[in-house]
């Protein structure tokens, strides 16, 4: 398995109120998956990723390959690993088609 | 994993005009009227500063004209150092190879240069200095040699609206990442200069229909049309951060002496960020809360595209009718 980085070229910036709210929101037992909570500007148009998204953007630093987010993610979501290693992969496989990460060669 | 709209923490961008001075006259310029104290290089790091708290990764120097400045790359520098990535629009007259060198070493990101024409005579004309367009085109050439990343700026209007295909040409000519094709605004000599400058609704949409087709099709370089109308005729692939005008929902500008508005074409002053708080403003203030849930009126209210455009650039409503709600007077849209 291989480390993945973020392309430097991607600004972003995660949206801390948000996030803060959508995690209240999800203790309370309601569906907050769609509000963004991490925000990515790529050659002037913006993206917004939701809770799962912005945080396996924070986690893709160069430090960790796909499994060990899958790993990190298991401990904040309460999810079978099958079912987030399939939405980690799936979503990785979206960002690299756009070109904004890579692997480790 | 896209999600809902949102306005974001702090703003996205921040458009700071460093100085209204400026060595041209151009004819649509918003801030030839304008005359304002221009902070020192103190008092601008102290605002970047106190900015950066907030995460602002873009700041975007203008004018008047920016290399003016004779703090610019010092300025530019200290900015890159506090994490943001900077950018600045320039007539490029100044911008010779030592100026381009300087750019680069100093950090930004981007520069963007206005040209209007392809035609020399006629982008001189407008801009009011002889020999404004070889030096526009020399100083792309510069920033280019040095790998700096390079927009050209174009604002629409009666000299060029017919050209624009040319004007993309001509950028990627230049070595142009992308081409801002900028809506005329009546604000300042742009009001002045309205009748003689400004495009009628139905050539808007004419323009804005060969646009969005051109840059349908279009691989070499990246086509900028930044105007909410359009979402009455073009809907984007990807979903908006937020609908209507960006001004106060994603950037907000600062004025030479420290006063902030919600853009430089709104001339509304909702506080100065050498003793206010970026964040007291972005969070409280009534003219930016007044942008955010616009109401509308007249035509607006009946059409089915409110709901997309918010009733287009605030700014060109305000300018014409002193009311942020009313509708884009370059709306061609009739009344539903």
């Amino acid at each position: 398995m291989h480390k993945i980085f973020r392309n430097p070229d991607v600004v972003w910036r995660e949206e801390e109120e948000a996030r803060e709210e959508v995690i209240n929101a999800m203790g309370r037992g309601e569906d907050a998956g769609s509000e963004g909570t991490v925000l990515l500007i790529v050659s002037g148009t913006m993206h917004q990723l939701n809770i799962l998204g912005g945080e396996i953007w924070k986690l893709i630093d160069g430090s960790r390959t796909e499994e060990a987010v899958v790993g990190e993610l298991l401990l904040m979501f309460d999810v079978d690993r099958e079912t987030l290693a399939g939405d980690v992969h799936a979503f990785l496989d979206d960002l690299k088609s756009r070109g904004w990460i890579s692997y480790e060669q | 994993m896209n999600s809902k709209p949102k306005i974001p923490f702090s703003p996205i961008t921040i458009n700071w005009t460093l100085t209204f001075r400026c060595n041209f006259l151009c004819r649509h310029c918003y801030s030839r009227p304008e005359k304002a104290e221009e902070l020192e290089t103190g008092q601008v790091k102290e605002i970047m500063r106190k900015v950066a708290e907030y995460k602002v990764p873009f700041i975007n120097f203008g004018g008047g004209e920016p290399l003016l400045r004779k703090d610019l790359f010092e300025l530019t520098s200290y900015a890159t150092g506090l994490g943001y990535n900077v950018s600045m629009n320039t007539n490029g007259f100044l911008m010779d190879a030592d100026a381009a060198r300087k750019a680069k070493e100093s950090g930004f990101k981007t520069v963007g240069i206005s040209i209007d024409s392809t035609d020399p005579e006629t982008h001189d004309t407008f801009r009011n200095v002889k020999g404004s367009h070889k030096r526009a085109t020399d100083a792309a050439k510069y920033l280019r040699d040095e790998g700096v990343r390079l927009t050209i700026s174009s604002v629409i209007c009666r000299i060029n609206h017919h050209e624009f295909d040319a004007l993309v040409q001509q950028a990627k000519d230049l070595g142009a990442e992308q081409i801002s094709l900028h809506n005329f605004k009546c604000t300042g000599l742009g009001m002045t200069n309205k009748d003689e400058l400004d495009l009628d609704p139905k050539e808007w949409l004419d323009f804005y229909m060969k646009a969005i087709e051109l840059r349908s099709k279009e691989t070499g370089i990246r086509i900028s049309l930044d105007d909410p109308i359009t979402a009455s005729i073009h809907k984007s692939p990807e979903k908006a951060i937020v609908k209507g005008s960006t001004c106060g929902k994603l950037s907000l500008n600062i004025r030479a002496n420290g006063d902030v508005t919600p853009c430089g074409f709104i001339p509304v002053v909702i506080g100065n960020l050498l003793k206010d708080d970026l964040k007291d403003l972005w969070d409280n203030s009534d003219v930016l809360g007044k942008m955010r849930n616009k109401e509308p009126k007249e035509k607006c209210k009946t059409c089915k595209h409110y709901e997309e455009c918010l009733g287009g650039c605030t700014a060109r409503a305000y300018a014409m009718t002193g009311d942020f709600n009313s509708p884009d007077p370059h709306c061609w849209v009739k009344k539903g």
